[in-house]
């Protein structure tokens, strides 16, 4: 079959997706060269340098608890994200599919957006006590509208004239849905996701911390109580890797994939 | 063409839109292979008519039988997937009643063909095509499913002159080639002379229809001078007055 010219598509794609990482690499290097700054101008008790911070790194990645803790964070993340996209899209299609449930949903969802996240952090606390369902809660409560309202503008904007179309084909329920509203769909879905990617990792570290139930967290007040300030960057600049990866790494390739149609129709030029 | 079979009649049909009546008691049938043109002023309700013809909306009254298999649609716009490439979107109506991947294929690249598409056109998205390229690819998703009646929505309204000729030469040569029963519905006289056996004129007002008449002779047998003569004459005829002064009314 067409195997080969499929693999040399592909090899180009993924080539030009890592090509353009240069462009990101160099904006990260100019805030590294701005920290820089700063510590010079503040010493290092303030705020270590760079090179200080990526020592403490390679210190912290050789001791084995940090594997144990890195662990425990990623997965407390990657259970709150499951749940709030998961919840959060079906509710928003839903909501989007039926004018009644959307007038039921959104005000429970602006109530939910109306409480800040440190409020739900006490009621898990008072809830589950100091374990990681606290801190997946959080993030469940704190990441849901986001994917609501993806799941609900997607739904609602859906082309009726190629829904049309479709029916006249004799086209059913389940196949309308896969070929004419889910692709609409994820053009929508794709910046709720990755904003609820990104909010999973900051709240379970912020969740963590507070209800001082271990993880990446807990390392950061161990080492906050310590004034072990090299470390406390060191944990930072681990959990911005990790946010960085799964959005790179993770959601950005997934949706170039999906989305090759869109890329199609770009000027020369224009696209990356 | 009284012996032929009937492949779709509408009976006693009316709709209304909001209370507010579009036509009522209308009576159109299509007989197999027979091509007939819809015609009347904007906003009269020609598109309501084809919708319901093709099952897309509910009549309010009346009914509408159907003695074929399959039908089609051929939109006003493309109403083209962007997602999909114009193989699988020719291949729409195929994948919706289950035909296998072969056999999509296959159609898909012989419809096109037919159409006038080159075949490295089916890998590009619509975005990539030009309007008349689209419409091409419109034609053939729905002559795609081998449909006994097709359903022409002013489908070549938005393209130039020179390629609505060309799109209309197809559509005549397909109708001839398949014997399929079409409706075309079109607000240019000389398009509906030009491609339909019959033409029903739509009356702007609620009664239904204004007129039918047999047009003379075969699509594609007509030329310009005929095609010409034929709009000359009728566009004096009385019951043809609604297509030319329905607008005025209907301003004021």
């Amino acid at each position: 079959m067409k195997l080969v010219p499929r693999g040399l598509a592909l090899a180009g794609w993924a080539g030009r997706y890592v090509w353009s990482g240069w462009a990101g690499v160099a904006g990260l290097f100019c805030l590294a060269a701005a920290w820089q700054a700063g510590h010079e101008f503040y010493g290092s008790f303030v705020l270590p340098s760079p090179l200080e911070t990526l020592q403490a790194i390679s210190v912290i990645v050789r001791e084995p608890s940090f594997a144990k803790v890195a662990r425990e964070t990623a997965e407390r993340s990657l259970a709150g994200f499951v749940l709030a996209v998961g919840i959060g899209t079906t509710a928003g299609a839903i909501a989007g599919y039926s004018f009644a449930a959307m007038r039921l949903m959104r005000p429970i969802v602006t109530v939910i957006l109306g409480v800040p996240p440190i409020a739900w952090i006490v009621l898990a606390l008072i809830w589950f006590g100091s374990t990681g369902a606290s801190a997946v809660m959080t993030v469940v409560v704190a990441a849901l509208p986001i994917s609501f309202a993806g799941g609900l503008e997607g739904v609602a904007t859906r082309d009726r004239a190629l829904d049309a179309m479709a029916r006249s084909f004799g086209a059913g329920i389940w196949m309308r849905f896969r070929t004419v509203t889910a692709p609409h769909l994820i053009s929508y879905l794709f910046p709720a996701w990755t904003t609820t990617a990104g909010t999973a990792w900051k709240v379970t570290v912020m969740a963590e911390l507070l209800s001082n139930s271990g993880g990446i967290g807990g390392e950061l007040a161990t080492a906050r109580a310590l004034f072990d300030i090299p470390r406390v960057m060191a944990l930072i600049v681990a959990v911005v890797a990790f946010a960085l990866i799964t959005e790179y790494v993770f959601l950005h390739p997934l949706r170039d994939r999906l989305e090759r149609w869109r890329e199609a129709g770009l000027p020369w030029g224009v696209k990356r | 063409m009284g012996c032929e079979a009937m492949k779709l009649a509408l009976e006693s049909v009316g709709h209304a839109f909001l209370g507010r009546p579009v036509f009522e008691k209308l009576d159109l049938s299509l007989v197999e292979g027979e091509v007939v043109a819809l015609i009347g002023p904007s906003g009269c309700g020609k598109t309501t008519v084809l919708q319901i013809a093709a099952g897309l909306i509910d009549p309010l009254r009346g009914r509408v039988r159907r003695a074929y298999r399959r039908h089609a649609v051929v939109f006003q716009e493309p109403r083209l997937l962007p997602w999909m490439t114009a193989r699988d979107n020719i291949a729409y109506g195929l994948c919706a009643i289950g035909a296998s991947a072969t056999a999509r294929v296959e159609v898909a690249e012989r419809r096109a063909r037919e159409v006038g598409l080159h075949p490295e056109d089916l890998d590009k998205f619509p975005v990539e095509l030009s309007g008349g390229m689209r419409q091409r690819v419109a034609v053939a998703r729905a002559l795609a499913v081998d449909p006994d009646v097709v359903f022409f929505d002013e489908p070549f309204t938005a393209v130039d002159v020179g390629l609505k000729r060309a799109l209309q030469d197809l559509v005549i040569e397909a109708a001839a080639r398949e014997h399929f029963s079409a409706l075309f519905v079109t607000h240019d006289l000389a398009e509906a002379v030009r491609v339909a056996h019959r033409l029903v004129v739509l009356s702007g007002s609620v009664e239904g229809l204004a007129a039918s008449r047999v047009i003379e002779g075969k699509p594609g047998e007509r030329n310009d001078r005929i095609v010409f003569e034929m709009v000359e004459t009728w566009s004096r005829d009385p019951a043809f007055h609604a297509l030319f002064d329905g607008e005025r009314e209907r301003i004021r």
